[in-house]
Order: structure tokens, then sequence, then C-alpha cells
């Protein structure tokens, strides 16, 4: 039998369903996530500082649950609760707020490293979580982002990554 | 009767074949699907595709010149692979589930930058890596670390630089030139760094006086001895050099969270007293000038630090608390061997036993500070 991974790939291929390359980002489009039968698994607690609106840093909690293929962060901040769900392969990321049961795609993300921050959509929401920066640091042994300290994706329409930069790259006018 | 088993290669190829296949069917398949197999791709691979030439840091995209290093150019498309590399490391971040070394923190220690992604107007102390470079900064040749540097060097002030006669012998000092490429012209602006690291006892050795060198600036240099009781020859290639906190702003990544240190200019170690004396010091390398070592260490993609004024190279990466006041490491000493050690930041012992001499205690409080020590 070949691995799982390829055998995948062959019935995408052999069913020429091109969907079935960009899966998270069918079901990332403004609708509910589709139940998983994966059982949750909460990584950590973190408490520590977020902010929304470019506003003040404030105190936080984040719960940091792994899904499978998913990871939701639940963030609390005071009697608000804002969850991001991210995906792996292909790289996706959507955004929860209060009681809403609608996953919105993201529009950008980005780290700098030098002070443990990750905002998403510019600074929508901004939290200070080294754990998420270490975990991402430690998976990236591959030198991609040795010496690197600002990181930013962009997504497009169909939630995948469409942009990276670095650094002062991110300054950059590639138009 | 089982079938014969089919190698994972031959599966790569027959996979290689469909894949071709589908995307020489553009009608047959999504065009989004097949655009977004490239979309995924990192601009550093993007770049890579090319061959090399023009990417920043030295050409061909990735760090090195010609692709990631490593791979003898192309990118990750060398060495055979399939040229699809796995989408989730594209984009630069994941979904973060990789359980780093030290495992996960519970708290952000308190005084932690606030959330943002605003990049300091000037490079802070140790400097973040590639934050505010302009791209006259990017060869290899003048990328010293933020907070090293000297500054516009004029002969007739230079920066702290004890330069009279008699307190280096200069004509023992041999050539010179091994040290730096070319731009050490004094009227220089500030590209050639002078700072206390140069350890000018390494570059002859008639400054060698006993137990002690002496770097440029007047200070005395340490050898970085060891005791009997070291475990020598640890294997440094079986050990996580550069875990996940080891990185920009790794005083409030260090995953311990909590811990203790003293965080004092004369230690309260019961030993302390008389044995400064005995080596002539009154104080340890305080905790910024280890910071500072550390953040350079980092932005240069370095392992180590030298620990102030000793010849140890303390293997920042490899700290690790040991209780709530303990620290285990690996260090290189001048025999060239690596150790790994563990101190008590309370008790002020390494493996048990207090310093004996200047340079391991200078050890031990740096192993300390990277463990405990404030953030900087």
């Amino acid at each position: 039998m070949p691995p799982p991974l390829l055998r995948g790939v062959l019935v995408c291929a052999a069913a020429l369903l091109g969907s079935c390359l960009v899966p998270a980002a069918v079901h990332s489009q403004g609708q509910p996530a589709p139940s998983k039968a994966t059982a949750s698994k909460v990584l950590y607690t973190l408490a520590t500082q977020c902010s929304l609106a470019g506003g003040p840093a404030q105190p936080c909690t984040v719960e940091a649950i792994d899904e499978g293929g998913t990871t939701i962060y639940r963030h609390r901040i005071g009697a608000q609760t804002i969850a991001v769900r991210i995906t792996d392969s292909p790289v996706t990321m959507a955004i929860q707020s209060g009681t809403s049961t609608t996953w919105v795609p993201l529009r950008s993300a980005g780290a700098l490293f030098s002070t443990n921050s990750i905002c998403f959509n510019g600074r929508e929401l901004c939290v200070v979580n080294p754990n998420y920066l270490n975990s991402v640091r430690e998976d990236r042994q591959d030198l991609r982002l040795q010496g690197r300290d600002l990181v930013k994706v962009h997504f497009g329409p169909d939630g995948r990554v469409n942009a990276t930069c670095y650094d002062a790259g991110c300054e950059a006018d590639l138009r | 009767m089982s079938a014969p088993p089919i190698s994972t290669t031959s599966w790569r190829r027959r996979t290689s074949l469909v894949l071709a296949l589908v995307l020489t069917l553009p009608s047959m398949t999504s065009p989004l699907a097949a655009l977004a197999v490239s979309q995924d791709a990192s601009p550093d691979l993007l770049i890579a595709r090319g061959g090399g030439g023009g990417g920043a840091r030295g050409g061909g995209g990735a760090r090195g010149g010609g692709g990631a290093r490593g791979s003898g150019g192309g990118g990750d498309f060398g060495g055979g692979r399939s040229g699809f590399q796995n989408t989730g490391g594209a984009a630069g971040l994941n979904r973060g589930t990789s359980r780093p070394t030290g495992g996960w923190s519970q708290s952000v220690r308190g005084n932690a930058p606030s959330p943002g992604l605003s990049r300091p107007a000037s490079r802070p102390s140790g400097g973040i890596n590639g934050a505010d470079r302009t791209p006259s900064t990017l060869g290899a040749g003048n990328r010293t670390p933020a907070g090293l540097v000297g500054g516009t060097r004029t002969p007739g002030s230079l920066g702290g630089i004890d330069r009279t006669p008699g307190s280096i012998d200069r004509s023992n000092l041999g050539n010179r030139t091994g040290l730096s490429s070319g731009d050490r012209s004094l009227g220089g602006e500030g590209t050639f760094n002078r700072n206390g690291n140069l350890n000018r006892g390494n570059l002859d050795g008639n400054l060698n006086r006993g137990n002690l060198n002496r770097n440029v600036n007047g200070q005395r240099v340490f050898n970085g001895n060891v005791n009997s009781n070291w475990s020598r020859n640890w294997n440094v290639n079986n050990v996580n050099l550069s875990p996940g906190w080891a990185r920009p702003g790794w005083g409030y990544a260090r995953p311990w969270g909590t811990g203790w240190y003293g965080g004092w200019v004369t230690p309260g170690w019961g030993w302390w007293g008389a044995n400064a004396a005995l080596w002539g010091i009154s104080t340890l390398a305080s905790a910024a000038v280890i910071n500072a070592a550390v953040d350079a260490a980092v932005a240069s993609n370095t392992t180590y630090i030298v620990v102030p004024q000793t010849n140890y190279q303390l293997l920042f990466g490899t700290v690790q608390p040991v209780g709530s006041q303990g620290v285990s490491f690996l260090v290189q000493a001048d025999d060239g061997s690596t150790y790994n050690l563990t101190a008590d930041c309370n008790a002020g012992t390494i493996d048990g036993v207090a310093p004996n001499s200047a340079a391991q205690a200078e050890l031990l409080n740096a192993a300390c500070q990277v463990a405990y020590g404030s953030a900087s």
C-alpha cells in the first residue's frame, strides 16, 4: 500500500477533483465547521496579554485545543471570547467572535517573535503567545525562519496563503 | 497471500506521473487547485526556483545564496525531491501544535511586551533580526550585532578602549589582519566591532599569562578550566541546540515561566567573598551583558555565547531548569570538550561543587541568568 498521503493524492488525481487539494478552504468560507469525530485535546491554557483593535494590552487567557488537523485558539478577554481556528496543509485561519457559530476566514496574520506577539486581521486581535511561536519555531528547523523576526501571511479569497513576507520585506510594495 | 511489497519510491514515481497527467490536463481539473500548489510556496521558494540572483542576503532567495542552505542550489527542489514541498511549512506559520522543547508555558511573566507587530524604530540592545537593516547592511561582512558596535571611531575618540601604553603590550599582538575583513580604518563609521568579546589572547599566545588573558578593553579573560568531576565529551549532535524559545524574544519565550535567581551584584554564596578577593574580581557579568550576548548570538544564528571574561562557550539553547533554582546546560571549555553540567543557582555550585575559579563563577552566573534572569 502507498503511504496514506499518497493514497489521498492518488484518489484526488484519479477523481480529477481539484477541490480535494483545498479541503480546508472549502469549509472556511463563512460556514460552520463540520463536526469532527476527532477528540479534542487541550494543549495548554496560557495567562497572557491581548489587545483588540489596536487598543491597550489587557489580561486574557488563551486555550489551545488540538482537534486533529485543526487547532482552535480560544481567547477570553474580559467578557469576550474570540476563537481562531488554524489548519495545516494548507495553512488557513478563520476567526469566530462571541456567540457566532460562523468561522470567517482571516485576511492576514502576523507574528513578531521578539515581542512573542501574533496578530490577526491587522490588529483586530493581538496576543502575546510564546507557546505558539515556540512551536512554530521548533517546527521550522529548516532554516526558513532562522534569523527572522517578523513574519506575515496574507490569505486569498479561497482562504489560503497567497503571500508571505519577512522582516523588512513586509514593507515592500510588490505591485 | 499478500501482494508483493511496493516501495515508497515506486509509489512516488507513480504519483508524480499521475500528478503530471493531471497538471497537463487543465480542462479536466480545477485551475484554482493547480494554481494553489504554487500559491502556498513562500517567496523564498519562488525566488529559489529561479536559481539564484538578487535575493536577500547573498542572493538566491534563501540565505546563503542559491536557495536553502545545504540544498546545493535550487532551494527545496534540490536533492531529487518531488518539487512539492510540504505546504504546511510554506507559509511561515503553522497551527502551532508541535510541543516545543521545554513544553508549554502556562503564563507570560510580567512586563512582557504589549501584543502587537510594531517594530521599534531603532534596534534594541541585541537587535531584532532584520528589523531595520538597510540593504547596504545585508552583506556578510558587516553584520555586527547591534548594541556591540562602537560607533564613529576617530583616532582621538576610541570609545572606551583603553589604549594607553602599558595597558596592553601591543608589540606582542602580532598580525591583526585575521580579525576581520577590510574595513578597519579608524576613521571609518563604526563598521568595525572592537567590543569586549574580542579576545586578543586568542591572537597571540604571548599574552597568555598563567590562567588569564586580556581582551581589548583590558579586562581579564579567565581560561575555561574544567573540574575533574565534569562529565565530558557530550555529543552535541544529539542535542537540540536551537529549541523554540532560543529566538528573538527568548527572555519571555522561556517555557518554564517561573523560577528563581538572585539577580545580585554581590552574591550571597558562602564561598563568594574570599574567593572573589582571591581571584581579584568584585562583580560578575550583569544580566544586561549576558542578555545582550544571547541576543547577539540569536541575531547571528550562533548557538553559543562566550561567557563574559572567560573562554567558556555556553550553548545557551541547552539551558533548562532543574527544579526551581537549578539549571542544566552544555558548555565547551578550553580543552575543546563539551560538558554537561548542572548548577544550583541558589547554592552557587556547579555539579555540587563551588566554582574553583573566576571563570567558573562567571559560567555559573551566566547559566543562571539565561535560565532565570530578567528578560531584556
